[in-house]
């Protein structure tokens, strides 16, 4: 939930980046943090396995600037977070998506893939419900097909048949990239800053 | 409170209550820092120790240590912890739930007993509930802050951060 200080005129917000294991979401925030400008960010904090996948969660602090109307300004910030995409870490998926105002769902767009990225946003979707407490239809999330870049992917279309069924109606907005390049990566989180402002 | 509700408006009196509180936790205990959280790892305030600089990520870090303590006591069947304990050769480290939204964190050392920090603690986190519950009731207030001209100012200051 976010947070508003009205004493430090500050509002926090949450965004997980969720998603199967390998699929790319520690890379979204490494790029992240090397685009933006040193006084808008934080260290990017990873607690990793000695293999480099995600262990408990990265964590990345940023700072969107002020707005607002004149008299009553407020700084945005914005706390980023992975969640562990192997298997074994379900746990802990659901601990680091705690007090989450907004997701990010990172899917592999390799074809063998689409069964791990249908597993994994069926777990979405059961911890807001259950964990959260949310309504999973009304809750922010972009969708990403990572991995553009290889030759074995499914086309969008497929990857929307799957992972955004329009008979489901959820309308979500999804967005194709490379994450270890940056392609697509900054306007994924463009997206759910909007969105999750727009909800707040 | 209505679980769909997606922010928590903290007033200014209600952070100068949760200061005084800390403030005095910090002295009867001669602590370092206390802190408190909200249980996304988000800081609401602090006190003690006024220059640390790495304030930030130690909120994301207690806040996920708590929250997968949460986990375990699900494998265990137990209710909940609602307090956590961690040894340090110089630093101890306590933290409590405040109902089930806020984590108090207080940070001391081997010069304080630890049964003088749990009964503080309590009688902090009572109070601490109080506050909280004024702070749910205060969302009405949310379009003061929250009105479209903060979303479309808001807006526009992603598009910028972001311009190509
Ligand atoms: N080809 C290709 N490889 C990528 C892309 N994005 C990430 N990778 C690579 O995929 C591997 C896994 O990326 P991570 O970002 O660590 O994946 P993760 O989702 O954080 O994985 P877990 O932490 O285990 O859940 C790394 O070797 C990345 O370099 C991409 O768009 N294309
Ligand atoms: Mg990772």
């Amino acid at each position: 939930m976010a947070l508003i200080n009205v004493a430090t005129r500050e509002i926090h917000c949450k965004v997980v980046y969720y998603g199967p294991g390998m699929g790319g979401k520690t890379s979204n925030l490494q790029y992240i943090h090397t685009q933006v400008p040193k006084e808008a960010k934080g260290d990017l904090l990873s607690i990793a396995t000695e293999t480099e996948r995600t262990l408990f969660f990265d964590f990345l602090p940023l700072d969107l600037g002020t707005v607002g109307p004149k008299d009553r300004k407020f700084q945005v910030r914005f706390h980023l977070y992975t969640v562990p995409g192997q298997v074994l870490y379900e746990r802990t998926r659901t601990a680091v998506l705690n007090g989450a105002d907004g997701v990010v769902f990172v899917a592999d767009s390799q074809k063998h893939k689409m069964e791990e990225n249908l597993k994994s946003l069926r777990e979405l979707a059961n911890n807001i419900t259950k964990n959260l407490g949310k309504n999973f239809r009304e809750f922010p999330i972009i969708l990403q097909y990572n991995k553009r870049d290889l030759k074995n992917v499914a086309t969008i279309e497929e990857l929307d048949r799957y992972l955004n069924p329009p008979a489901m109606n959820l309308g979500w907005q999804r967005y194709p990239a490379v994450a270890y390049t940056g392609e697509g990566v900054l306007d994924t989180l463009k997206a759910i800053s909007k969105l999750v402002i727009s909800k707040l | 409170m209505d679980p769909q509700l997606t922010s928590q408006i903290v007033p200014i009196e209600e952070i100068r209550q949760i200061e005084e509180c800390l403030a005095r936790l910090v002295e009867d205990t001669s602590g370092n820092y206390v802190l408190l959280l909200d249980k996304s790892g988000q800081v609401i305030a602090s006190q003690g120790d006024a220059n640390r600089q790495d304030i930030t990520a130690l909120g994301a870090l207690i806040a996920g240590t708590f929250a997968s303590s949460r986990e375990v006591a699900k494998l265990l069947r137990e209710k909940d912890f609602r307090s956590m304990f961690t040894q340090g050769v110089r630093d101890n480290i306590f933290l409590a739930l405040v109902e089930d939204q806020w984590i108090l964190c207080i940070i001391f050392n081997k010069g304080t007993h630890i049964g003088l920090v749990k009964v503080l603690t309590k009688k902090a986190t009572d109070a601490l509930a109080q506050v909280l519950e004024r702070v749910r009731e205060t969302h009405k207030a949310r379009e003061d802050v929250l009105g479209s001209s903060f979303r479309t100012s808001m807006e526009d200051t992603i598009d910028l951060l972001f311009r190509d």
